[in-house]
This record gives structure tokens, sequence and C-alpha cells, in this order.
């Protein structure tokens, strides 16, 4: 177990020093971004003169070794745009971003769960078909057009929700359920497909010979099986959940991680948007490490493996 | 069971319902403006975004500011004058303070300019004041700004719009290398700060010992919301007060019981930029004024800006200095158009570059498109080829830009719009022409207003006959109200809130 662990750390260090090392080089490709900065009319001699400034005229693999060695002491530079460590930034708006994401996570389980448990209970029953059509629509809504119907109906016609901001729970129900939509669909469709799968194996039928209630049938033995490929696309979903939180923050003008990368790119913020880059690999793949852990948990055979 | 679920449901909605979604932007007291961006920096030498000025010029006051009519008006300073063509001397207000009670005169404008003067202080809008190589205390209340050549311009350059051109307290600006005030803004403005949560609000309140007379409204809130659409129903919820950048085609729809349209031409110019510098059928005259009259430019106005905006004759904004309110554009004209390609040699048109950004201004792409369309009419081909900004940025550095171009640009004084756009051999100029570079040096050389009419004048004619532009429209600046709100946008898009009221 502790040579696994190890051994997967390893690999989860390579792949944020990869990540970082592809962000640098990418964000560097279109151009700096002193035009961003300086008035339109101003001289060439005054951009050459800040570029200098700024440290952008330096060969890239100069300035990459200057970033990684402060890198490596925890020194992400400063943001451009805002003369403030970029790391910082990106942390202070961490506890945004995880309140949504975390509220939008909840949501898809609370309501995937039931769902696809009952879908897959109730095969080819009213039940299953329902919940195929609201799995598919949920797949099909593109979150920006979902977001902006949901401000028209409850910020505008019946205002009962804030469009836009933070600060109260309300704030957070329409970014939520904009997050959870899709997500929701994924879950649902996945656990109902291993249900049936596990509810089909020869173990249930030997369950079902023991005389064992239904109700613990699907929950003890079916439910136990199927987590495993359910809980690694909930894990794959957190990483889609952090992505998707870029447009719906921006949408619901929402003051989390996900706009200020946004705003950071379109500006050519590069410390921020690294800073950004290197924080989500991070998580993601913490994520995933936690996910392969679990299954240990889940299923006492993987544990030897 | 099935009823406890139900009525939870209910009981939890009505519960939502009954809440008050938005108190603040009830409160006449308070008032909310929605911008697209938050502010960057509360320092104003440190920043470049225009959305952060108009927070820090609640702030911060400038030396001189813009009057209701848009002419320069004082400000700190109380009169000025030109004791010799090198040097613009200023009176200052005896009667002004800091927020933090720091004492405002001639050494506070002084350090200012210092300050952001400072090469190693990297301030980016540093060439908009690079202008001055001197700032000189010639007692508490009387400052001069010294110039290498006479600077006509320096009342735009000491303006709030001139982004460092706002006053900081020089003891507090020094504090931890300017940090202190970078987070913490103190200025002789109207509104005092109080917080700065980024990316959600910045809250002000009102200075009850302003200067120029304390603000009817208590508390001002700056948001930042990017989409268009969470602005809109932020207004129409009752979330903001004023909500900036308006599309024209929601003007209509915005005129209801609870809110209100607030329109003004800005400052900003849309025209296109023939290249000459390359061999290509732009080099001819002709060509240019045959394209001229080949675009109709009322239609597209009347179309894509609902019929808000300016036309403008020639390229420089209708309120700015000597544009001459009996200058004419080229007639929409496309059988002149085909005469006049036909006597260049282009019977049967060209094809031509367009070079653009995207959604950069208000309705870029749609103005470049339908131009191209009124070109196809004439039998002129475009290929139009969009540029992301910081490509554009360096391909501009590189004099790089081809063809028929779209750069929008700003400037109320023909020195800040024709010398850098029109003048042989400068980076952003794409023409020459010997006659009117000996006309673009005096008027930026010459000090006294009506000698510089009469220049710009005579160059009007050369640059209207040469046609190195097709100049369109200044676009409108759209702001959606509270409909009991009671306050003016300016033509140069900074938010002024010292006068505003509710009715």
């Amino acid at each position: 177990m502790a040579a696994f662990v190890l051994s997967r750390l390893f690999y989860a260090i390579l792949v944020v020093f990869g990540v970082s090392v592809a962000v640098f080089f990418l964000i560097r490709m279109g151009g700096d971004p002193t035009s961003l900065f300086l008035p339109p009319d101003a001289p060439v001699a005054e951009i050459e003169r800040f570029r200098h400034l700024m440290g952008f005229d330096r060969p890239l693999l100069e300035q990459y070794l200057a970033f990684l060695g402060k890198a490596l002491r925890g020194d992400f530079g400063m943001s451009l745009r805002y003369n403030e460590p970029a790391m910082a930034l990106v942390l202070d708006r961490a506890p945004a971003t995880l309140a949504l994401s975390g509220s939008a996570l909840a949501l898809s389980i609370v309501i995937a769960v039931p769902l696809g448990i009952m879908a897959a209970a109730f095969r080819g029953t009213v039940i299953d078909r329902a919940s195929l059509v609201i799995s598919l629509i949920g797949q099909s809504f593109p979150a920006f057009w979902l977001a902006i119907m949901l401000i028209l109906l409850f910020s505008e016609t019946f205002r009962i929700l804030p469009p836009s901001g933070r600060g109260t729970w309300q704030h957070l129900i329409m970014p939520s359920i904009v997050l959870a939509t899709y997500s929701t669909a994924i879950i649902t469709r996945l656990l109902r497909s291993s249900m049936i799968e596990v509810l089909q194996a020869d173990y249930i039928r030997t369950a079902r010979g023991k005389g064992l209630s239904e109700w613990r049938i699907v929950m003890k033995h079916g439910l136990r099986n199927a987590a495993i490929p359910t809980i690694t696309v909930i894990g794959l979903q957190v990483g889609a959940l952090l992505g998707g939180a870029v447009i719906t923050e921006e949408v619901f003008a929402y003051p989390g991680i996900g706009r200020l990368a946004i705003q950071a790119i379109a500006n050519r913020d590069f410390t921020v948007v690294q800073a950004f880059v290197i924080v989500m690999s991070i998580t993601i793949v913490t994520i995933n490490l936690l996910v392969d852990l679990s299954y240990g948990l889940l299923d006492p055979r993987m544990r030897k493996a | 069971m099935k009823h406890f679920l139900t009525s939870g449901l209910l009981l939890a909605a009505i519960s939502v319902a009954s809440l008050p979604v938005q108190s603040q932007a009830q409160d006449a007291q308070t008032l909310v403006v929605a911008q697209p961006a938050d502010a960057y920096s509360m320092d104003p030498a440190k920043h470049s975004a225009f959305t952060t000025a108009n927070v820090l010029f609640q702030i911060y006051d400038a030396l001189v500011t813009q009057d209701a009519e848009g002419e320069i008006a004082p400000a700190l300073a109380t009169e000025w004058s030109n004791p010799d063509p090198l040097t613009w001397r200023f009176k200052l207000r005896e009667d002004v303070t800091f927020h933090n009670g720091e004492k405002f005169d001639a050494h506070a404008v002084k350090y200012t300019f210092d300050r952001a003067l400072d090469p190693a202080f990297q301030a980016p809008y540093f060439s908009r004041i690079s202008a001055i190589t001197g700032v000189e205390v010639v007692d508490d209340y009387t400052v001069d700004f010294k110039t290498e050549a006479p600077y006509p311009t320096m009342l735009l350059t000491l303006y709030e719009a001139s982004f460092p051109a706002l006053i900081v307290p020089p003891a507090y600006a020094a504090e931890e290398d300017g940090a202190k005030l970078a987070a913490h803004p103190i200025g002789t403005g109207p509104y005092l700060f109080v917080e700065w949560l980024k990316d959600e609000r910045v809250v002000l309140k009102a200075n009850p010992d302003y200067w120029g007379g304390a603000p009817e409204i208590e508390k001002v809130v700056f948001r930042p919301i990017k989409e268009t659409r969470t602005r809109i129903a932020e207004l129409r919820s009752g979330g903001v007060d004023i909500a900036a950048d308006i599309p024209p085609e929601d003007v209509d729809s915005l005129e209801t019981d609870e809110t209100k349209i607030s329109v003004v031409p800005s400052d900003f110019l849309y025209f296109f930029v023939f290249d000459t510098t390359r061999d290509t059928p732009l080099t001819n005259k002709l060509v240019r004024q045959a394209i001229n009259h080949a675009v109709d430019v009322d239609a597209i106005q009347a179309a894509l800006m609902n019929g808000m905006g300016k036309r403008i004759a020639l390229t420089l904004p209708v309120n700015g200095f000597a544009y001459d309110p009996t200058w004419e554009p080229y007639a929409y004209d496309p059988e002149k158009a085909k005469a006049l390609l036909a006597e260049a040699g282009y019977p049967d048109g060209f094809t031509i570059k367009m070079m653009s950004r995207k959604g950069r201004f208000l309705k870029d792409a749609e103005i470049i498109e339908a131009s191209a369309g009124f070109l196809a009419e004439v039998g002129i081909k475009t290929e139009i080829e969009y540029l992301e900004p910081g490509v554009w940025g360096q391909v501009s550095e590189q004099k790089g830009r081809e063809g028929i171009i779209f750069p929008g640009w700003s400037g109320r004084d023909p020195n800040l719009v024709w010398y850098p756009l029109l003048k042989t051999g400068l980076y952003q100029s794409y023409f020459s022409n010997a006659e009117l570079d000996k006309l673009l040096e005096a008027g930026a050389s010459t000090i006294d207003p009506e000698e510089r009419k009469e220049i710009y004048s005579a160059a009007a004619k050369i640059i209207k006959d040469e046609a190195p532009h097709l100049p369109m429209i200044q676009p409108p600046l759209i702001y959606g109200l509270d409909k009991t709100l009671v306050w003016t946008p300016r033509s140069d898009g900074m938010i002024d809130l010292r006068a505003a009221h509710y009715e």
C-alpha cells in the first residue's frame, strides 16, 4: 500500500510539473502583454522600455528558469495587473469556488444517486424512462444558455433570486444548478448502467435465492459494487466542475478562481494564469489520488493489487 | 411522507420569495454601479483600465476636470497660464485636505508627478504624462509644469481621464513603498474608501468635508459584472442603479417604469485606415475617395447603433478641439465610387485585406462585415482578418497592419489623433504627406488656441482630399439607469458621481 501511494505521488508531482512547463510556454506563444498594458497611443520607444523593465524581452528559457527557481521556493511572482502576489490572488478566491463546486457536487450526488438507483431497480418502467429523459436534457443544455434562462426566470420575472454576486446562500442557488446539471446527468446514467450490470451478476441471484429483501439486495450488494465506477466518474466530475466554474462564475459575476483565470488570460497576466493552472492541476491530481485510494476501501480485493 | 415533502418545498419556496433579494439598491442613499470589470489597483498611477479609473475618480481629484459642456474646468487648480511657451503654471485651491488630514498643496502635486514619472515606478500610462519634464514648486499653492517643447494639450494630460494625473497624498503614498495606497486609497475626492472585496465590490461612502460640496448619495458600490445579460438582469431586478455598456438593441426594452437609458456619443472614433505604405491600390488617392463614397455609414449607424452615436466628417470627435461643424463627410454614392475606381484604373475592382480585432469595441465585427458588403457592391473584394488583441499589439508595433484597417482610437485634439495616425513615419501612421506633416508639427508646438485652429483647418482640407481614412462615427456610450436616478454620462467614458442624486 505504501509503495502504491508513493508511486502515485511521484506521478502526481510529475504531472503537475509537466503542466506548469506547458502553461508557461503556451501562454507566452501568443505574445507578451505589453501592448495591453500601455495606452494605445504609446510610442514604440515606450513599449520597448516597458517590455525591458518587465523582463519580457529576455530569452524564454531564461525567463522559465527564473520562474522555476522562485516557484520551487513558493514564490509564483507578482500579478502584472494587480501588483500583488499571484498565488495569493488565486488562493484568496479558492473558498468561493470551493463553495460553489462543493454545493454543485452535493446537488449532483443528491439527485443522481437516487435517480440512478431507481432507474436501475425499476428498469424499463416509467421511472427509468423519465430518468433517461432528465439526463439527456441535462447533458444537452449548454451551461451558458441555462444560466441566462435561469436569470431571466428567477431574477427578472419572479425576482426571487439575485442574478449575480456572492454573499448569501441565495447567491449560490442558480450557479450551483447550472454547474450541477451536466454532472448530474452523467452520474445518473453511469450509476444506472453499472447497477444494471451488477444486478444481473450471479451473486445477486444468490442473494435473492437466500431470500434477502430487494431493498437490501439493491442497496448493499448492488450499490456497493456499482460504486467503484461511479466514484471514478464523480472524481472526474470534480475536474469538470472546477472547469465549468469558469463559465458559470463569469455569467453570475461570482468572484471565484475561474473568473480570475478568464480575466488573467484575456489580460495575459502570465503569473496569475500560471498560479491558477498549478493550483488546478494539484487539486485534480489530488482528487484522482483520493479516488484511487478509495477503491481499496470499497473493494478489499484491490488492496492487494 | 408525500405531504411532508410538498409542504416542505412550498415552505422553502415561500421563504425564498419573501426574502429581500437586494436591499442596498432600493435604498435611496445607495448607488450601485455595474461595470464589466473590477478595479485592478487603488493606485491611480499603477493601472491601465477605464473601469479602474471610474472607481478612483470618486476617491481622488485631478488638477483640472471636465464640466457639463465637456470643457476643461478648474478642480484642484483654480486657474492656469503660460508664463512662457515651455511652462504651464497652475494656481491651486488652498482649502483642500486629503481624507487622512494631509494637506493638499504644491508639494503634493510635485510628488504625484515625480513619483509616476520615475521610470523605475513602471507606470503603465507613463507615456500620457511623459511630455512633462519637471514639476516645480513656485510657492505653496503655485506649481509650474515644464516641457521640452511647447505642449498645447497639457490640460488633457492633467485631467482625470489621464490616469496618473489624479493627485495622491505624499506622506501616505510613500508608506510601505506604495502598497498601502494601492490597497486602501486616500485622496481628496467626494467619496471615502470603505472596502474592496476583489471581483466582488468596491464600497465607498460620502466625504462630508469634500471641497466641492458633500455628495448627495451616502454610499456608492462598484460591482464588476462582465456578462451583459447579467448586468441588465441586475438593473431590471433593482440590484444596480447604473449599468454600463448596454448594447444598442436593448435600449428600447429598458425604457420602463423602473429603468431608463442614458446615451452620449463617446469621444471614441470608428474609422478605417488605408495602408498606403505597401504597394496596393490604396496608394491611389482616387481609390481611397472611392471607398469613402462606397460605404453607407449612415445606414450602418442606423442599423447597428440604433441610430445612436455621432457621424464624423473627419477622424476627430465633433466635440474635439478645432472640429468645424461645416466639415462634410464624403456622401454615399456607389456610382461615383465606381467611376472613381475606373478612373484610377480598377474598373473591375480589386481584392484587399481588412484587419481588425473582434469583440474589442461595440459591434466592431458587424461594422467591418457591413462595410465589406458595401465594398463588394462596387467591386472591391475583401479578405477579413481578425487578430487576437495581444497579436494585434505585436503586429502593430512592427507596422504590420495591412489593407483596410479598423483600429479604433480616441482623442479630443487633432494633436492626439492626426499626429500619431497621419504624421509620416510614426509607427501608427500608414500615410505620408509632406505638407500635412508641416502643419501637424506646427499644431503640436503652438500654444495659442486661435492659431492652432487655423493650422488644423488647413490640415483638415488636405486630409479630406487625400482621404487617408474613412471616418465613420463616434459610437454611443449607453447606460441603463434606475428611473429615479439623476446622473449624466460623459463622452470620455469617465463616471462622475459628484452630482448624482435621486429624484
